[in-house]
């Protein structure tokens, strides 16, 4: 059996499903789960849904080598997507790619963060992407599969293996996928693309390294600015990494919590200002530690409070989820930038 | 059966690894590299305070990039390397 990874093609011995998994998992080409065999024939499906993409792939941290559309492609076949995802996979991939995601740090650091990958626009219903109920959650092939695809490739062609050039102390169940839509039909307010400058008709791909999901509940308040004490409280916690490392959040507003913020008038920059202040962390939850290595990191301490924000424009706030009192908060991994691209050959 | 091989990837400009001539630990400029995480200055300068034990340390510095997460400056290590023969890296927690 040939096993060069230099080389694209492998001419393999036949082999059936459990046999292809084991050897799939000894040339540690898989996340844990089933793979499907990527033939070239399969490949070739895929990578004809973006004939015509000739933009150049820069370098993939951190093995740094460039990325071929076909071996993207043989990782979206082994995650068990459909063809027509592809499109959504390469903007995925061109995403983190961005120089502001800082991919390579995102992948090497010891935080447990993985690849936000956000869906916007037309292509949530042309791929029957899951926006609402259970978004963060099984269930839905788009989700699962356009999420553990570019894991995958991140994993496979950018080289980070867990334990070897992935560092992560714990990980996260968010390194198999991550991957949702912005309930956009249920949200009050512009969706989160078109507040980034798309047109409503675009399809977006937003990617950013964050931790999985903290829910917040909220049942008992019926108020606007009684949910964002509950929200504020929540952001605001002295073991992330967002206290230390500059970057944007993403709040994740369940469609109820967000009708009842729109009726008391709040505007998606009202509740960024709000938010912001409230919810800068009081130096009384930091330890001794922690305060002397801020100082020395020249991290801003205003009155005695540490902003877990650079500025308000840095809590970026959507909607997604289905029926319940709940939100959830993305905390990010750091010095890092919520990438957009639109999807083409959408 | 022929598959895509899912890890292929192609060579980078610039990936190009260089041989560096052999060090001497006992005379040679060391520079010291702190990634920025905590206590990496302190473990970076106990080592330099055991080597004193058998060289002189006075070219034996010490730096670091300015953040843990993120790339050193541009042109930082290239201006290393030419001031120094040797680095010895804080780079993990």
């Amino acid at each position: 059996m040939e096993t060069a990874a230099e080389t694209e093609i492998l001419d393999l011995d036949e082999m059936d499903q459990a046999e292809w998994n084991e050897y799939a998992f000894e040339q540690g080409w898989g996340d844990g789960f089933p793979l499907v065999m990527p033939t070239e024939d399969l490949v070739e499906k895929f990578v004809a849904t973006c004939h015509g993409d000739n933009e150049p792939l820069p370098a993939m941290s951190p093995r740094r080598v460039i990325p071929t559309l076909q071996a993207m492609a043989a990782n979206a076949v082994m995650a068990g997507a459909r063809p027509e995802y592809f499109p959504a996979i390469l903007a995925a991939a061109r995403a983190v790619l961005d120089p502001a995601y800082n991919l390579h740090g995102s992948l090497a650091t010891t935080h447990s963060c993985a690849p936000m990958v956000l869906l916007n626009g037309p292509i949530r219903e042309q791929l029957n992407v899951n926006c609402a109920s259970n978004c963060f959650g099984q269930g839905r092939q788009a989700n699962a599969t356009i999420g553990r695809a570019l894991q995958l490739i991140l994993m496979n062609v950018g080289g980070a293996k867990p334990g070897v050039m992935d560092r992560s102390t714990q990980g996260t169940p968010a390194k198999y996928a991550f991957c949702f839509g912005e309930n956009e039909e249920e949200s009050p307010w512009e969706p989160f693309h078109v507040r980034q400058g798309y047109g409503a008709e675009d399809s977006v791909v937003t990617a950013i390294p964050s931790e999985a999901p903290h829910n917040i509940n909220d049942h008992a308040s019926t108020s606007g600015i009684g949910i964002l004490t509950t929200i504020a409280g929540t952001i605001s916690q002295p073991g992330a990494n967002a206290i230390y490392c500059n970057a944007p959040v993403f709040l994740i507003l369940g469609p109820e919590h967000a009708q009842t913020l729109h009726r008391d008038g709040w505007t998606i920059a009202d509740m960024q200002a709000d938010l912001f202040k409230r919810s800068a962390l009081h130096i009384s939850k930091v330890s001794k530690e922690n305060q002397v290595s801020y100082e020395e990191m020249e991290r801003p301490l205003v009155n005695d409070y540490y902003p877990m924000v650079p500025t308000p424009e840095d809590i970026h706030i959507l909607v997604a989820g289905g029926p319940g009192k709940h939100s959830a908060y993305i905390p990010p991994f750091g010095f890092t930038a919520a990438c957009s691209v639109r999807i083409a050959h959408v | 059966m022929r598959i895509v091989n899912p890890s292929f990837g192609e060579e980078a400009p610039g990936n190009e690894q260089v041989v560096a001539n052999s060090v001497d630990w006992s005379k040679d400029p060391i520079i010291l590299f702190s990634n920025s995480k905590p206590n990496a200055k302190e473990l970076l300068e106990g080592l330099r305070d055991k080597m004193s034990a058998y060289r002189n340390t006075d070219n034996i510095d010490y730096t670091l990039k300015d953040s843990p997460a993120q790339p050193a400056a541009e042109g930082m290590y290239d201006e290393l390397a030419g001031k120094y023969r040797a680095a010895i890296l804080a780079i993990a927690d």
